[in-house]
């Protein structure tokens, strides 16, 4: 109920709808349509192989993946929020929060005479922290006050953006040490065909001028998204609280006479949802070197929304996996990758992201029973 | 018997005295408001001007009128996410349209009438397409507006190629920061047309237009929100969507129609937008959406649907104007504006649900 049914709530509650399509379960159909989300990403390679030059190449794919850490986390965050059937519009600004606090609290213990990589630690995990403290707030007002999360989240949305507008004036906070960014924009293995392999980083002797003739191979950001992944869904999928999560979004009612600390376990996921906003912030610091704060425009939430959606969890709750809304993930990725070597104008992108998300929520409404 | 009449005699004077305690709570965010004004008006200089006051309504303008569509969405149990970017696409259509006709020959005045036109009509499409999604294939709303919202911005940002559309004429620009009456003491009181004065000659503005558009428009819209049939429906279908089923409200269409409203708002403020500042742009309304639906959730509308008026939306609107206007002309940080919203806006949902309820 706490859910953002309110939202969802509309026409859904009209009695007789989503009755059809019951017979979608098995044969190619049901493959077909219960995996839309894979095929389409298997069909936009294809083609993109085609029409863009290049587009079909380790480096490429690699790019793809590394530049899509920070949204990696946040359809992370937000898969966990909306299985109980809520929302949280807050991540993307939190994330924000996150890298101008990490660059500034940085400073701060560089400034404190501290030597670059223990300030660099602990300023990570000081701005995870603090980014932990929206979340821990969201999770209080929806719980304690029964704001409805759109709106509880909403408002942090605002607040965060002021703070962290706050803390670093309006400006991106610049002046950080080297080696971060290297950190952030390293890879496990750099290999020259024919004469050597080096692991972490390229040989000391090898000329900067010369990388591009370098295979980097496995960006850090991909390993590091890769592990969380995987710790996430292990959390998601077995154990209790993943259980508990999976069960307040199937029904409210059902958890709490099942015994469940339905409150308590909300306010944990808040807060779970606001700690990857932060470490996504903290990552976008070390891959890009400076503190940045998140713009209007940027609509990071939205398309964390977006990328759940697609990989097929509901709004009303009780559905989605992480690896699916990492798929969803996927998808627009390639989709803007793909128009984008394929020559498109950019715009389009933002129009194909509406049509996808109506199609997703369209099969979602027509077969019902799917997972 | 005897003691029930005992129950009410005793009980009347309390609830007299809890009466005036709850009339006041329930009427907080007017308190709130007039608070707040009497603070700025002692704290930032020159806030407690006529001049002052007429600009903030000026700048307000594109939220109040986000703010009325955003209401008669949420009445219905709904959420707009869409109108920020309408209201960037109108802003843009606008512009191209009156130069693509006045370079058909049409003159300035006929082209402004004509392009205006043609752009509301136009602007109802995406809420036409919102409300169709909503209505017929039982889109979530915050799904399919968002869909929306991505769409507007994809095709507005096509129409410009990424950069702003330009070159109104010079008579947009006189009717977007004009005023209704401009007073020269002791002199001629002139309509709509700035006269020529010796520079340093002190003139009255009163009223820019924008601004009485705008109340023309959300006095309308009130009027059909609080009075009409069609005021009746949204209300119903946001109460229970079940109950106005059965009792034979043609909800699809009342959806679909509102959806529409909404962002036929949005496309007049889009319009408003161009002609105050001359300029389109695809993001011109990404930042004040959540301004929009603070106004409406500040008035005490229900995220649920089924209540909210377009007066008490108004005084959410008026809260966040003053609030904006008022901060920057006591110079502080503009950074403080999202952080008091954003926490006005929890706080309020809070109040509703402890103050007593409205009636």
């Amino acid at each position: 109920m706490v859910s953002d049914t309110a939202a969802s709530r509309g026409p859904a509650a009209e009695p007789g709808s989503g009755g059809s399509g019951r017979s979608s379960g098995g044969g190619a159909a049901g493959l077909l349509v219960r995996n839309w989300a894979g095929f389409f990403l298997l069909f936009m390679v294809l083609l993109f192989s085609f029409t863009g030059r290049n587009f079909l190449s380790v480096v490429n794919f690699q790019n793809v993946l590394y530049l899509q850490t920070v949204p990696f986390l946040l359809a992370a965050a937000e898969t966990f929020v909306i299985i109980t059937g809520g929302l949280d519009l807050s991540i993307g600004f939190v994330m924000g929060l996150a890298s101008v606090s990490a660059a500034a609290l940085m400073h701060v213990f560089l400034g404190m005479g501290l030597p670059a990589p223990w300030s660099i630690f602990f300023g990570s995990i000081a701005a995870i922290l603090v980014s932990m403290i929206p979340g821990l707030i969201n999770g209080i007002v929806i719980t304690r006050f029964k704001v409805p999360p759109f709106i509880a989240t909403m408002g942090m949305w605002g607040i965060a953006n002021g703070v962290a507008l706050k803390i670093c004036g309006g400006f991106p906070i610049a002046g950080l040490p080297d080696r971060l960014s290297k950190l952030g924009n390293g890879y496990l293995l750099y290999v020259l065909p024919g004469s050597f392999v080096s692991f972490l980083d390229k040989p000391q002797w090898f000329p900067d001028a010369r990388i591009r003739e370098l295979w980097r191979l496995v960006p850090f950001g991909v390993i590091f998204v890769l592990v969380a992944l995987a710790v996430l869904s292990f959390v998601l999928r077995r154990g209790r609280f993943g259980r508990h999560t999976y069960a307040i979004g199937g029904s409210m009612d059902a958890a709490l006479r099942s015994g469940i600390a339905v409150d308590r376990h909300l306010v944990r996921i808040y807060v779970l949802s606001a700690f990857l906003a932060g470490l996504a912030g903290v990552f976008n610091v070390f891959q890009t070197g400076v503190g940045n704060y998140t713009t209007f425009s940027a609509m990071y939430e939205l398309f964390a929304v977006a990328a759940v959606v697609i990989g097929g969890a509901s709004l009303f709750g009780g559905k989605g996996t992480l690896w699916r809304s990492a798929l969803g993930v996927l998808v627009l990725a390639f989709l803007e990758n793909g128009l984008d070597i394929s020559g498109v104008p950019p715009f389009y992108r933002y129009i194909a992201v509406g049509v996808l998300l109506v199609v997703a929520v369209t099969i979602d409404k027509l077969f019902p029973d799917l997972n | 018997m005897a003691t029930t009449s005992q129950a009410e005699s005793t009980g009347a004077p309390g609830s007299g005295g809890r009466g005036l305690v709850s009339y006041l709570a329930s009427r907080w965010v007017v308190i709130f408001l007039v608070l707040e004004t009497v603070f700025f008006c002692l704290k930032a200089p020159g806030f407690a001007d006529l001049n002052s006051a007429q600009i903030l309504l000026f700048y307000g303008t594109q939220v109040f009128l986000l703010a009325v569509g955003e209401l008669f969405v949420i009445v219905t149990g709904g959420i707009d996410l869409s109108v920020g970017y309408i209201l960037g696409f109108a802003s843009i259509i606008s512009i191209k349209l009156i130069v693509w006709l006045m370079g058909l020959g049409l003159s300035p005045l006929l082209a402004i009438v004509a392009g205006l036109l043609l752009t509301l009509v136009i602007g109802l499409v995406p809420g036409l397409i919102n409300g169709a999604l909503v209505a017929y294939l039982k889109v979530p709303p915050f799904i399919a507006t968002f869909s929306m919202l991505g769409v507007c911005h994809g095709v507005s940002e096509l129409i410009i190629n990424g950069v702003y559309a330009m070159g109104l004429p010079q008579l947009a620009a006189n009717i977007g920061s004009g005023r209704l009456l401009y007073i020269v003491p002791g002199g001629p009181t002139v309509f709509f047309n700035r006269p020529n004065v010796a520079r340093g000659t002190k003139i009255y503005d009163i009223v820019p237009n924008i601004v009485i558009v705008a109340v023309i428009v959300i006095g309308i819209f009130a009027f059909v929100l609080a009075r009409t049939r069609f005021g009746r429906h949204v209300y119903a279908i946001g109460g229970n969507m079940d109950a106005a089923v059965r009792s034979g409200i043609p909800v699809k269409r009342r959806l679909l129609q509102v959806y529409a409203l909404s962002s036929f708002l949005a496309s007049l403020a889009g319009i408003a937008y161009a002609f105050m500042y001359v300029s389109g742009k695809a993001d011109a309304g990404a930042s004040i959406l959540l301004d929009s639906i603070a106004a409406v959730m500040i008035g005490g509308a229900s995220m649920f649907g089924g209540s909210g008026t377009v007066i008490r939306t108004m005084v959410g609107a008026l809260i966040i104007a003053v609030l904006e206007q008022g901060l920057r002309m006591s110079g502080t940080p503009t950074f403080n504006i999202y952080i008091l919203v954003g926490a006005i806006l929890i706080l309020a949902v809070i109040m509703e649900r402890y103050m007593p309820q409205h009636r």
